[in-house]
């Protein structure tokens, strides 16, 4: 046992284990006297398959893990072609497969892969030799997906595919005639996409952001009743299971999307600073092992789990204030669902496993 | 990896950690903001949608009769309601609940309208008194429209239906021009008592709502309770009403049209009234079908009249008593000085008819026989301004303050009168008709009465009234209303002794005396007035029914030791006599005679149950399952 544990990096798993162990009580109060009562249960023993699944995982040599990454990424576009074929339908959207008892979003975990994969392509040549059709050709890799998820429709998830291209100013730098034609390419897009591609559900998610105050019992109830949760925590919070908002059910999907208003609510401001003290913390000790990485692709694959972590925080954590618009998106360690923590696990998992190797020397 | 490049990567990667942590300090940064510096804010409004103040309706006082038999009481009905503050304000959530309901979208909208602008979070009540089918479709109802709520709230019931309709009345909801009317008088969707006693004695029968502070969740579901402030209920009300006399005089009736009433010549009390045709209360509790319209409201036989209060009949001969007094008083005749009647007699140049040749008689034979004769002759000595007046002192031209309301006022003709209603001067030969309760005159049932009661006390004018008593508050003992002391008139002990002795021989030899009770002297007089003009009674046969004269009778029990006294009035039944005066038998019959014999009757289906009275349980009979 103590064979595999060495695996393990206790800076990054310890935070970790908090928070799955903040959001399984969080999810618990929140599904008190709903439907959802048992979720807790249910996302605990996800919880220890993801704990496994992770030691697994970070037990392997990540040139391993690298070298069936092409394997992986099809395996994964064929999924998400599943999913669209005969994936299960939940309110409007096709997003699941059901195996049995199991129901399983594979666009969870293909986040990863390509994250892999793209890491793969990118770090086999040197980062001076790689060229910008490299790069567009690595985009490619990551707009596929991305399309195919958003066809089911999900545009969080979708949205959760970007920071993978973080991996592009970390190896070109930041410049402005990128960034200038990266806002015209996304105003463009947005524009078009504005007129075509958004449903009406998603326009009005954006009509909401911009307004919140405009319509409180139809499109901005959710936000409205968030941040009533979020701000009536107060500094100490109401305490656990006593949060009214959450308790009377006035606060929307709480064991997903708001499962951050819930611990909010009752844990206040000091619990907040703690949610994102171990958040920072996880980043950063991402980070650093993207510094002390082996291998380029190592050091993407580094940066790329940090980008989808932090994008995840930043999205979800501002969503349930109000700061940003309110997307489907779920928080890493803290919302119910066996797909997105097993998936954040595995990768994480690859991460400790790129740690282990650089400490081996 | 070449160092260079190493050192870029690193170099970039230590940027991202510092972006990292300002993403971080900006979302500190926005909590700090809603949790510390808006966190009470927030915290307030938490609780404004999670605490809600519902008012619990207080339930009206019961009604009971003087003998405590329950004439109204209250039961918990189930309403299918929209609280206040779930008012659905999408126009097309009220359109498909109007949908739903299969009523008027725009009439919904503006109900909703009108609860929400005004103050006192009432609830809008759109089914009122489910059944149990319709509480099984509200329920499926709830379950689409989440802001619906099914709430409890007490219910009339009368237990007598048509008993007492027109003297009990019936309660609804407060309308807009009564709101308008007197501002803060009531509340919006207040129940208030619409007529009868009901609307008379509001303030008494009203009790206090009650505040309940509950906790609700999203749908607006009770969670928890806290901090309920009971409502008081309406204090129980005791009408002077004789349940017994009351079913009597209803039985006496039948079919027949018209109005009774009985007053008790103590105080003023009406023990019994009754309005033919009556109505069943209960009924106007709901909204009335179409049907229902129809056969209440637009029907020509008028049924939601209080006939009693607000129907004008001529008086006929029941008002040649006052014409006597007017010509003792005056002075024209003593009660010795005779007339001849020959059947028939021409005043101003028209022939007056009698109904028969009466021969000579004095002003005691004049009233047992009802002879027209003798009373034109009156008339033709009189004027019309003196048997006014002689009205207005014994209080036939004023209201007489029975409690219940919207009371006509009797109308007893005058110079005056005519000049200022017609337009006209008066005729001389108009008094003629006048002095036999004919012409312009017209009187209520419960005027009549009134003065048939002043002859039975020596001159006393009564204030009728219902109230009896009303029910301490934690006690069972009553507070007793003290009706206003009665006016004395100065009615002069001879003209009384001739009157009496008048209205004795009406019943024992004259036109009456078919209703004669062996061992009870009841005195009185009849009365036919005529609808139309006058016709021939060879013709009468082929009147249709509603050209027939009204029967009256009016006069008081017992003769030596006057208890009661009374007003019948038949419609388009043909003689006092032979409509009339046998129902006011039948209620001296019951009230000196059989009401003494039996226990008393129950009204409805109720047991009367006289010896527990307690206030509480009085309105918490079990809701309907």
């Amino acid at each position: 046992m103590r064979e595999r544990l060495r695996f393990l990096d206790s800076g990054m798993l310890l935070p970790m284990v908090l928070m799955v162990i903040m959001g399984t009580l969080t999810v618990y109060s929140a599904g008190r006297g709903t439907s959802q009562s048992g979720l807790w249960l249910k996302q605990s023993l996800w919880n220890a398959l993801a704990f496994m699944v992770l030691a697994g995982v970070a037990a392997i040599n990540p040139m391993r893990t690298f070298r069936s990454a092409l394997m992986l990424y099809l395996l994964g576009c064929m999924s998400l072609a599943a999913v669209l074929v005969a994936g299960h339908r939940i309110g409007g959207a096709q997003r699941w497969l059901v195996l049995g008892h199991l129901t399983w979003q594979p666009s969870e975990l293909m986040k990863w892969l390509t994250l892999l994969f793209v890491a793969h392509r990118l770090g086999t040549r040197p980062p001076r030799d790689v060229t910008g059709w490299d790069l567009a050709g690595a985009s490619m890799l990551v707009f596929f997906p991305m399309l195919l998820v958003l066809k089911q429709p999900d545009l969080g998830m979708a949205i959760s595919f970007l920071p993978i291209l973080l991996l592009i100013p970390l190896l070109k730098g930041l410049r402005a005639r990128w960034v200038i034609a990266g806002l015209v390419a996304v105003s463009l897009l947005g524009f078009f996409s504005w007129r075509q591609v958004l449903k009406p559900y998603q326009k009005q998610r954006v009509m909401t952001f911009l307004d919140p105050a405009a319509d409180l019992q139809g499109k901005g109830y959710q936000i409205n009743q968030s941040r009533i949760a979020i701000g009536s925590g107060g500094l100490f919070g109401q305490g656990f299971t006593s949060g009214s908002q959450t308790q009377l059910n006035f606060l929307p999907v709480k064991t997903t999307d708001f499962v951050f208003s819930v611990w909010a609510e009752e844990r206040g401001f000091l619990g907040v600073l703690l949610a994102l003290g171990l958040f920072g913390t996880v980043i950063m000790r991402i980070l650093d092992t993207a510094r002390v990485a082996k291998t380029a692709s190592e050091t993407y694959f580094c940066v790329g789990a940090a980008g989808i972590i932090a994008l995840h925080l930043l999205v979800n954590v501002g969503m349930v204030i109000g700061l940003l618009p309110n997307k489907g998106i779920v928080l890493p360690f803290f919302s119910a669902g066996g797909s997105s923590t097993l998936s954040y696990f595995l990768g994480l998992g690859v991460v400790m496993a790129v740690r282990y190797r650089a400490k081996m020397k | 990896m070449e160092l260079q490049q190493h050192s870029l990567l690193q170099k970039r990667i230590g940027i991202m950690k510092t972006v990292a942590w300002f993403m971080i300090l900006w979302l500190v940064l926005a909590y700090a903001r809603v949790q510390i510096w808006k966190g009470r804010e927030m915290q307030k409004l938490a609780l404004a949608q999670a605490v809600k103040t519902r008012t619990t309706p207080a339930p009206r006082g019961l009604i009971f009769d003087r003998n405590t038999n329950k004439l109204v009481d209250n039961r918990r009905a189930l309403h299918l309601v929209i609280q206040f503050e779930d008012l659905p304000r999408d126009s097309g959530q009220i359109e498909a609940l109007a949908a739903a309901l299969q009523t008027d979208p725009d009439q919904l909208k503006r109900r909703v309208v009108a609860i929400r602008q005004a103050a006192g979070n009432r609830m809008l009540v759109l089914q009122d008194n489910l059944d149990d089918a319709s509480l099984a479709r509200a329920e499926v109802l709830r379950a689409r429209f989440p802001f619906l709520s099914i709430e409890v709230a007490p219910r009339r019931v009368y237990l007598g239906e048509d008993l007492a309709g027109h003297a009990l009345g019936y309660v609804g909801e407060v309308t807009p021009e009564e709101l308008a009317k007197e501002p803060g008088r009531y509340q919006l969707g207040e129940i208030i008592g619409r007529t009868g006693f009901e609307a008379a004695r509001n303030d008494r029968l009203k009790g206090v709502d009650g505040q309940r502070r509950i906790l609700v969740d999203y749908l607006g579901r009770e969670v928890a309770t806290y901090g309920v402030q009971e409502a008081k209920p309406g204090r129980s009300v005791y009408l002077t009403l004789d349940a017994g006399l009351q079913t009597t005089l209803k039985e006496a009736f039948g079919q027949v049209q018209g109005a009774g009433v009985v007053l008790d010549l103590r105080d003023g009390g009406i023990l019994a009234l009754y309005s033919s045709p009556s109505y069943d209360p209960n009924v106007f509790l709901n909204r009335l079908t179409q049907d229902q319209v129809g056969k209440y409201w637009n029907n020509p036989d008028r049924p939601m009249l209080n006939r009693v209060t607000q129907g004008r009949y001529p008086p006929g001969s029941t008002f040649k008593l006052l014409v006597a007094i007017a010509a003792l008083e005056k002075g024209i005749i003593t009660p010795s000085t005779t007339f001849t009647c020959a059947g028939h007699k021409s005043f101003y140049g028209r022939d007056f008819r009698c109904d028969a040749v009466h021969g000579t008689l004095n002003l005691v034979q004049a009233i047992a026989q009802s002879c027209d004769i003798y009373f034109y002759e009156l008339g033709a000595r009189l004027d019309v301004d003196d048997i006014y007046n002689t009205a207005k002192k014994y209080g036939l031209t004023e209201l007489t303050g029975v409690d219940l309301p919207h009371e006509v006022r009797s109308r007893v003709p005058s110079r005056a009168w005519k000049r200022e209603v017609k337009k006209e001067k008066w005729y001389a030969g108009e008094t003629i008709s006048v002095s036999i309760g004919q012409g312009a005159n017209s009187l209520t049932p419960i005027a009549l009465a009134r003065f048939y009661a002043m002859i039975a006390t020596h001159g006393k004018l009564l204030t009728p009234h219902l109230l009896y008593g009303v029910r301490q508050e934690n006690s069972n003992d009553i507070d007793l209303y003290q009706p206003p002391a009665p006016r004395e008139t100065g009615l002069d002990s001879g003209i009384w002794a001739t009157l009496d002795e008048g209205l004795y021989q009406v019943v024992h030899s004259g036109t009456a005396r078919e209703s004669a009770i062996p061992g009870l002297t009841m005195v009185g007089k009849t009365g036919t007035s005529q609808v139309t003009s006058f016709v021939d009674k060879a013709h009468y046969a082929t009147l249709s029914k509603k050209l027939r004269d009204n029967a009256l009778f009016a006069g008081y029990a017992p003769r030596e030791n006057p208890q009661i006294a009374f007003a019948v009035v038949a419609e388009n039944a043909g003689f006092g006599a032979s409509s009339a005066a046998p129902i006011a038998r039948k209620l001296c019959q019951y009230w000196f005679i059989d009401r003494m014999k039996k226990p008393l009757p129950p009204p409805g289906a109720k047991l009367p149950d006289a010896f527990r009275l307690d206030p509480d349980q009085a309105g918490e009979d079990e809701p309907p399952r």
